[in-house]
């Protein structure tokens, strides 16, 4: 149960921990403007004001030391007011379709698909995970927001964020979200040799209400949050862990209490105290070897059932990546503890198995 | 081995009362011999042959072996004198439930070091020769009484001891295994010269005995 309950919700956490963690990979090395005061997650805006795309994107072309800036606009589902969601179901972004590689990288597309050309055209791209879930193809057609787009093709990416979203053109996006010529980030590159912090500052002091985020100062940002999810999550784990040692304990304890009369009889017939407490020791660890083993199994179909109650995905289609969502390495970990943990708890009843005397279990049982 | 105890006393405190199980016991066994030691319930018999088997300490006095004060050795010491020169039969066998007939035998082997064939082997030799051969794989469950304490002779001998020890071996038995029981005691004694101790009611126990000794309230006699 303990290690169930530490795989389901540290493999849950640990994901979307790494998924926050990659936020910032698309957009490294860049500078990421947004209206004052808005909330920020890495390069992800969630909210905040919106900022007028020429005007901006202008006065910060206008800076020297700025080699490329892109306008975007980010739409989660979510209206003014609204609580965020864990995990939002789907995201839109609007790029300019000349700058669809600065946000996207070399992210390839699945065979058949294109990037859209056209501005003001209807096609869109998808991410992987809705595409599998709606079965979408290059050529579906998809309502998005009450506007009738065209599935030009599929992004193959492991990168959770593209996963779940629609991209599409920056002015395709403004008219069917019906913000025109309003964006909410705009990324800016400095030219080469230029520090980020050197090209934010700038931005920050030509341009009136918008805060220039580096990269440091985003991951600062978000930091702190981070910091507080793993703790958290280790608080969680450190106090199951103790649950379960002081249980392995008790049933061990019970155990060997059960069977006073056979340790008593290992002293009789002479085996070392060394061979009584390794007997204990292992029983109690092959508790956590059956009981981590079972964990493992029950608590990675956790976290698949809590990652498909919080995306809306059926569970099917959650287990091709299912080393993604519960990775090996963690598993592992919380495999080995388990074991360690319970060899721990063997430990005390181990030494009272050792003191058992034959003529002492003898004489109380008759 | 030659067992002499000189003195031996063993008291216990039962809340503020004080019980002499072994009184001042001084006895003599020579090598090879088999001694009987009878008495009502109660009377010390076995923790007179628990503290011959080296399973708990006396209060006071001596028990030698051979030449040996085994009272004053350390647990190791006394540890491994159990396991490589005595054999203990207790009356209601006390076989390790989990294991098969043949790995209880194989249990002072292998705590002995002995490789895994050799305690293979010798443990069914053991085995077959108490007429377990049919039950190797039988757990002690799955046994008649009489073939359970028949598995815990051939535990006790398993390591070759020098004294054999057997606290009431025909207590929960019928007459019938009793006597199979009692010739096969007899048997190891005879073949092995094994140093034999058997604590007793049983009256054919007491004739085949070479010598018996009567204790009562702990105090020990020799009966004549």
């Amino acid at each position: 149960m303990a290690t169930t309950f530490v795989v389901a919700v540290g493999a849950t956490t640990t994901r979307y921990t790494a998924i926050i963690k990659e936020m910032n990979v698309l957009f490294s090395g860049q500078v990421m403007v947004v209206s004052e005061g808005a909330i920020v997650i890495q390069a992800i805006p969630i909210g905040g004001g919106l900022l007028p795309q020429n005007y901006t994107e202008n006065m910060i072309r206008n800076l020297t030391n700025v080699e490329k800036v892109v306008s975007i606009l980010f739409i989660t589902p979510l209206g003014v007011g609204e609580i965020i969601q864990p995990v939002p179901v789907n995201f839109s972004i609007g790029i300019p379709v000349q700058d669809w590689h600065s946000m996207l990288g070399p992210t390839p597309l699945r065979e058949g698909g294109r990037f859209p050309t056209n501005e003001s055209g209807t096609e869109v791209v998808v991410g992987a995970s809705l595409a599998d879930q709606h079965n979408w193809l290059p050529g579906t057609e998809v309502m998005i927001n009450g506007y009738m787009l065209e599935v030009s093709g599929v992004l193959d990416t492991k990168l959770a964020i593209l996963n779940r979203c629609f991209v599409m053109p920056l002015k395709l996006t403004q008219k069917i979200y019906n913000y025109p010529k309003s964006v909410n980030i705009i990324s800016a590159k400095p030219i080469q040799g230029c520090p980020q912090e050197k090209l934010a500052e700038s931005i920050e002091q030509r341009v009136e209400f918008v805060d220039a985020l580096t990269e440091d100062r985003r991951n600062d940002m978000i930091q702190p949050v981070l910091a507080q999810i793993e703790t958290w999550n280790l608080g969680i784990q450190t106090l199951i862990f103790i649950m379960s040692l002081i249980l392995v304990m008790t049933v061990t304890v019970m155990s060997v209490s059960e069977r006073r009369r056979d340790f008593a009889t290992l002293d009789a017939i002479g085996a070392p105290l060394s061979y009584v407490f390794r007997v204990v020791v292992f029983e109690a660890g092959m508790i956590g070897f059956l009981g981590g083993a079972l964990g493992i199994i029950f608590g990675t179909f956790g976290a698949l059932s809590l990652a498909s109650l919080y995306t809306d995905i059926s569970l099917s289609q959650f287990f091709p990546s299912i080393f993604e969502i519960a990775s090996p390495i963690y598993m592992l970990e919380i495999f080995l503890s388990v074991v360690a943990i319970c060899c721990l708890g063997g430990v005390i009843p181990a030494l009272r198995a050792m003191k058992m005397r034959i003529a002492e279990v003898l004489r109380a049982e008759y | 081995m030659r067992i002499k105890t000189v003195d031996l006393t063993r008291k216990f405190h039962v809340g503020s009362s004080e019980i002499i199980a072994v009184n001042k016991v001084n006895m003599e066994v020579k090598e090879s011999t088999f001694i009987a030691i009878v008495g009502p319930s109660g009377s010390g018999k076995s923790t007179l042959l628990n503290l011959l088997g080296l399973n708990d300490q006396p209060t006071r006095g001596k028990i030698l072996l051979g030449n040996v004060d085994a009272s004053l050795l350390p647990n190791q010491e006394r540890r491994k004198i159990r396991l490589l020169c005595m054999g203990f039969v207790f009356q209601t066998f006390n076989l390790l439930p989990t294991l098969t007939a043949l790995e209880n035998v194989e249990l002072p082997l292998a705590l002995a070091g002995q490789p895994f064939e050799e305690q293979r082997s010798k443990a069914t030799k053991l085995l077959e020769s108490v007429a377990l051969e049919n039950r190797l794989h039988h757990r002690p469950k799955e046994l008649s009484i009489g073939e359970m304490q028949r598995v815990a002779i051939a535990r006790a001998i398993a390591n070759d001891p020098k004294i054999l020890l057997a606290d009431e071996p025909t207590g929960e038995l019928d007459s019938k295994t009793a006597e199979e029981i009692i010739s096969l005691i007899l048997d190891i004694n005879k073949k092995q010269k094994t140093t034999t101790v058997v604590a007793s009611h049983d009256l054919k126990i007491i004739e085949a005995a070479d010598i018996t000794y009567t204790i009562e309230d702990g105090k020990l006699e020799l009966e004549t």
